[in-house]
């Protein structure tokens, strides 16, 4: 840790601080691998793990982008829409023609934004439930995206599938897309002047408001972000899987959810940590793999994961040193009797 | 001045405190206070803010336990007095804040609160209820939501739940605060009506106008000690005065301004009227600070907020010179607001963040912040104002009062602002620490920024600022100027103030328009109504288009969809009526029909089929009581807990079964599907079902308990709802209804499909959504989720019969959830405005 002295005699401040939930998800992953290497190496072999990156970057970029709405007390549910409509936008009107992939992924793009201004409209601006604005939003890009493929899954442009899932000094490229994104994030956020604002207003509305910031602003804007995060892990997820389905969205949405609260993000809103979020991804991408590679059924892992999210939970919110308070002094007690 | 003991003959006092003593982290609070009450009188409980008297009637209502003294009720003595005690000792207290729940109506209200016993034998329950409110001087329909009542009627409704209970002791806390001048007369007719009927009253105020129209006897006290009891008639104003006034100074003052003559006015309020506030004036030069007393809630911090921007306000406020609106003094004003944690400070962000947050353009290079020129600017301010911390990095919810005060104030400083406003700029702030701020705030006054200051400590006013405008039920009351800014003229301009709520929004008294259309419409049917007719119309069309819609099979096959989601929604209403959510209701009813698959078999005998459904129920139950206890005793939020569930649930049902398998028996899916015509029998099952629940949330305690949570959880507590039974109980009734859901399920799926289910979770929201039940919590109907039901079906249905795509119905539902979000969210918040 660098320290930046001052010439005043008075408070210091340390550059970089990490926070509880990054040490939580970072240990669990130390652990997961470690269990992985002894259980089941296959999990770590390098084709494994070449295999389990794409996903990991996909669930990265929608991870970050529900952080950044849960960040500000709200909730997306409009993810499974938004990344199959990217999906199908970048791979059916391309259609393997790679000369139109860039207009598509531009495409994609705006439509992206538009969909995170009607959410950002609903519920920043006219203060709807973000459960109910989401899920609405939801069901109309499902709609586009049935409009646009009929349901069929459609094959992969080439350009695109060497882009998004070739490999890169031995990385898959949609690695780098995510560390990309997860660098734009942080940077934004931590470093920009509305980045700044926008953690102020997650962290307190009312005291947003009462130092004149303008809050609804940045509460729709957060779900503008978001989409475009969305956007971008469709775009990767429809280069990294060779006929990508309709409907494939709908697997991210409660991992999305997942992964933003196991980084220590709160629900109720507050600060978003997006390393946090990102290595929780790892962790959740990991287990995939681990699951698979034990032989242990597909199901255990929806179990670990559930247990993983109330142990992730129930560390920052259940009152531990009330608890222990509480034990040692009917411990205390017993001892005195 | 000594204190004034009168001796009154204790032994037939309905209540009596002695000795009582109480502190609060080793800050005294009741230092050996003796009170009591005789039967038939009115005895006043005089002070300014934090002289304790609220904490002496909180003992006495058992909501706090004193340290030391002894308390007695009727001549016996209580060893603990709880709440639940006191009031079956017939003490009642009204307080300052109503314990009002305001998405139910009056009556509802009431039946919550009062026990039962008290409607029996008293006629028709509404008659008797209408009758309860108009002694108060309520002059509401008893049908009329508590939201639709002024602040005014609402504490009239809060007097009426405890004159109702004909108590003994009725303790009465400021009650005159939101009142108009008829109302004022109405309360104090019926306070003199339950004296004559024997009950003794404690009326807690500040004023001393009101002391001698009510009261026979007066006690004072001040910091936390009684200063003398007196008769009413043997004591005068400036008697009360000198035993009010008298504070120990805590703290000393820098110097105050000198006059100098190139000093010019910077500071005009001109005439400035708002939501709170009328007609304040004041002319402020530069170096002066401008203090604004009172006693708490008279329209000081509604004025200070319009001076700083935060809310719309008439007439002129110029600063420096130039004449600013709302938007240019939010952008230009530094607000301190009272309520450091909630307005103040983000609590869970650091020091560093907290005092940059208003002044980041400034430390802006190129595109991003510097974090240098943050650190060192934010450093050297914090510097100044002494903050103590463990680091610029430490969360700021670590510091001491004092040193959080700084922040905030640093926060001001540092974004450079045109003018200061303060409000209650050293609550809970140590002595030490509330010097610096004066300090702080005299050596910004002194830069030529202009300071407003708001205390309730007059004290604090007459040694930090140059002029004093004296607040009281909103109106300026009296303008102080230098010698004459003491506390005693400042305390004897607030106590002796007979001014009534001029303001229109404090005192609105306006009637609203009762009709029963009116009520119809504001009420919780309103959106069933509107559903009946879109299924009527849409149902019309459909079948102008398609002769074959109204078929038996179609009809059949849609209500067999609709039952299934219907008792899912149903459950899914609960939740969301106690301000909760369930997300697990899908991945249940899809994990219960997998267990069930096992069990439910052709070939299985009828008692193993009877068990495995027993043991779909027991799941069922499991589920909530997990959902429940994770949401109440594991501090979960409502989305995580049932979350959690979801993922697990699925887990398992892939783990019992990973492809489809197990057919359900034929002979169950008969029974099932048994049908009347064309409508199956469990689809009137399902009606039933929702007739007796919404019976349930109307008129049973049940329901009233659900909405009450939902609505104002601690209005809820006050009134006597155990949250955490209320909370767990209805997440065990929206998983047992998900079992409902589940047991029609079966014969839809036929087989035991771990993949199945989980999409009835977000059909289930939009189900009861579209039937006007309120996200929020404390509103809804389980006809209006039935009949969203109904409507969801009938559009998904709709496409095949009107030959669309499946595209349609994805636009059908997301307009539909869209359109009714909308709807009800705009409908709702116009009715705030028009009453």
């Amino acid at each position: 840790m660098s320290v930046t002295e001052r010439q005043h005699t008075g408070l210091k401040s340390s550059r970089f601080t990490v926070s509880r939930g990054l040490i939580t998800v970072g240990v669990a992953v130390v652990a997961l691998f470690i269990v992985s290497a002894i259980v089941a190496p296959s999990s770590i072999s390098q084709g494994a793990i070449l295999g389990m990156l794409p996903f990991f970057a996909v669930l990265t970029c929608v991870g970050l982008g529900q952080m950044l709405v849960v960040q500000q007390g709200g909730i997306d549910l409009s993810i499974p829409g938004a990344v199959s409509l990217a999906i199908v936008v970048v791979s059916r009107i391309p259609n393997g023609d790679n000369s139109l992939l860039l207009p598509a992924v531009l495409l994609a793009t705006g439509i992206a934004a538009l969909a995170g201004v009607l959410n950002g409209v609903l519920v920043g601006l006219l203060k709807l439930n973000a459960i109910i604005a989401t899920l609405g939003t939801n069901a109309l890009l499902f709609a586009v995206v049935l409009g646009i493929s009929g349901g069929s899954p459609t094959t992969t442009t080439r350009a695109l599938r060497d882009i998004a899932g070739g490999l890169s000094f031995g990385v898959p490229n949609s690695v780098f897309f995510a560390v990309a994104a997860l660098i734009v994030v942080s940077l934004m956020v931590k470093k920009t002047v509305p980045g700044r604002r926008f953690e102020a207003v997650g962290a307190n509305p009312i005291a947003a408001r009462a130092t004149g910031l303008r809050v609804r602003t940045h509460q729709a804007a957060a779900y503008v972000w978001a989409q475009l995060l969305y956007c971008l892990a469709g775009i990767l997820l429809a280069g990294i899987t060779a006929q990508p389905t309709a409907f494939q969205g709908n697997s991210y949405l409660i991992p999305a959810v997942a992964v933003v609260v196991l980084g220590g993000t709160s629900l109720l809103g507050g600060r978003g940590y997006p390393l946090a979020t990102v290595v929780a991804a790892l962790f959740l991408s990991q287990l995939d793999q681990f699951v698979l590679a034990a032989g242990v059924p597909f199901a255990v892992r929806s179990i670990i994961q559930a247990a993983a999210l109330a142990v992730g939970v129930g560390l920052y919110t259940i009152n531990w040193a009330g608890i222990r308070a509480r034990l040692g002094h009917r411990r205390r007690a017993a001892t005195a009797t | 001045m000594d204190t004034q003991i009168e001796e009154v003959d204790t032994s037939v006092a309905v209540l009596s405190l002695t000795g009582i003593s109480k502190s609060y982290s080793g800050v005294a609070a009741l230092t050996d206070v003796s009170f009591d009450v005789l039967p038939g009188e009115v005895h006043a409980l005089l002070g300014e803010n934090g002289a304790g008297k609220s904490t002496l009637m909180n003992v006495a209502s058992g909501t706090v336990q004193p340290d030391d003294g002894s308390i007695r009720v009727n001549g016996e003595q209580i060893d603990s007095l709880s709440p639940a005690l006191a009031a079956r000792l017939g003490i009642a207290i009204v307080h300052q804040h109503p314990a009002v729940l305001p998405d139910m109506s009056i009556l509802e209200n009431l039946q919550l609160a009062l026990p039962a016993s008290v409607f029996q034998g008293k006629g028709p329950i509404d008659e008797y209820a209408t009758s309860l409110i108009r002694e108060s001087g309520l002059t509401a329909h008893v049908g009329d939501r508590v939201d639709s009542l002024s602040v005014a009627q609402k504490h009239l409704l809060e007097i009426t739940k405890a004159l109702a209970l004909d108590p003994k002791v009725l303790v009465l806390d400021e009650p005159t605060a939101p009142l108009g001048q008829d109302s004022v007369d109405l309360l104090f007719g019926r306070v003199r009506e339950a004296v004559a009927r024997g009950t003794a009253v404690v009326y807690i105020t500040h004023r001393m106008a009101e002391v001698r129209q009510l009261a026979d006897r007066v006690t004072v006290l001040r910091d936390g000690k009684l200063r003398g009891v007196a008769e009413v008639d043997e004591v005068t104003d400036d008697e009360l005065l000198t035993m009010i006034v008298g504070r120990q100074m805590e703290s000393t003052f820098p110097p105050k301004y000198t006059a100098a003559d190139g000093d010019e006015i910077n500071l005009v309020l001109d005439g400035i009227s708002g939501d709170g506030f009328v007609d304040v004036s004041a002319a402020v030069k530069r170096g002066e600070i401008l203090g604004i007393a009172g006693v708490v809630g008279n329209g000081q911090s509604e004025l200070l907020r319009g001076i700083a921007g935060l809310d719309s306000f008439t007439g002129r406020i110029v600063v420096g010179g130039t004449e600013m609106t709302s938007s240019q003094l939010l952008e230009e004003a530094a607000y301190l607001p009272a309520d450091r944690h909630t307005e103040g400070l983000m609590m869970s962000l650091t020091v560093r963040e907290n005092a940059a947050v208003a002044a980041l353009k400034r430390f802006k290079r190129w595109a991003l912040v510097s974090n240098k020129l943050e650190v060192d600017t934010v450093g050297a301010t914090l510097d100044s104002l002494e903050v103590k911390a463990a680091s610029m990095d430490s969360v700021v919810s670590s510091l001491s009062g004092g040193n959080q005060q700084k922040v905030v104030m640093a926060r001001a400083l540092l974004s450079q602002p045109s003018i200061v406003v303060a409000d209650e700029p050293t609550q809970g702030v140590d002595v030490g620490a509330r010097l610096e701020i004066y300090r702080i705030l005299r050596e910004v006054s002194a830069s030529g920024i202009p300071v407003v200051v708001a205390s309730s400590d007059a004290k604090e006013l007459e040694g930090l600022c140059d002029q004093v405008v004296v607040m009281s039920r909103g109106n300026a009351v009296g303008t102080l100027l230098g010698d004459d800014i003491t506390e005693t003229r400042i305390v004897q301009s607030a106590v002796t103030s007979t001014a009534h709520t001029a303001n229109v929004q404090l005192a609105s008294e306006r009637v609203a328009r009762s009709t029963p259309f009116r009520r119809f419409i504001q009420g919780d049917y309103a959106p069933s109504a509107l559903l009946v007719g879109v299924i009527l119309v849409l149902g019309a069309f459909i079948f102008s288009q398609n002769v074959r819609y109204l078929s038996d099979f179609n009809i059949f096959s849609v209500l067999m969809l609709v039952s299934a989601l219907g008792f899912i929604a149903l459950g899914q209403t609960i939740s969301l009526l106690i301000g909760g959510i369930d997300l697990s209701v899908g991945p249940l009813a899809g994990f219960l029909v997998v267990v069930g698959s096992f069990f439910v078999n052709d070939d299985k005998p009828l008692g193993v089929v009877g068990l495995g459904i027993l043991l779909m129920f027991v799941l069922a139950i499991a589920t909530g009581l997990i959902n429940g206890s994770l949401i109440r005793f594991g501090k979960f939020t409502a989305i995580a807990a049932t979350l959690t569930l979801y993922i697990a649930l699925q887990g398992l049902s892939f783990l019992l079964r990973d492809s489809p398998g197990g057919y359900i028996a034929a002979g169950y899916t008969a029974v099932l599907t048994t049908r009347v015509g064309p409508v199956p029998v469990i689809f009137i099952v399902l009606i039933a079902f929702t007739v007796v629940l919404e019976l349930l949330l109307r008129k049973r305690k049940w329901g009233w308990r659900l909405r009450a949570t939902g609505s104002d959880e601690e209005a809820a507590r006050r009134v006597g709802v155990n949250i955490d039974r209320t909370v767990v109980f209805a997440y065990m009734a929206t998983s047992a209804l998900a079992f409902c859901g589940a047991l029609v399920l079966m014969t839809q799926i036929g087989v035991g499909d771990p993949a199945q289910g989980v999409s009835y979770t977000l059909s289930s929201i939009t189900a009861v959504v579209l039937g006007g039940t309120s996200l929020l919590g404390g509103r809804g109907t389980f006809v209006g989720s039935l009949l969203g039901s109904i409507l969801l079906i009938q559009v998904l249905n709709a496409t095949t019969f009107l030959g669309l795509t499946q595209m349609w119905q994805y636009i059908f539902q997301g307009v539909l959830i869209l359109v009714a979000a909308v709807f009800y969210s705009v409908a709702r918040r116009r009715r705030k405005t028009l009453v």
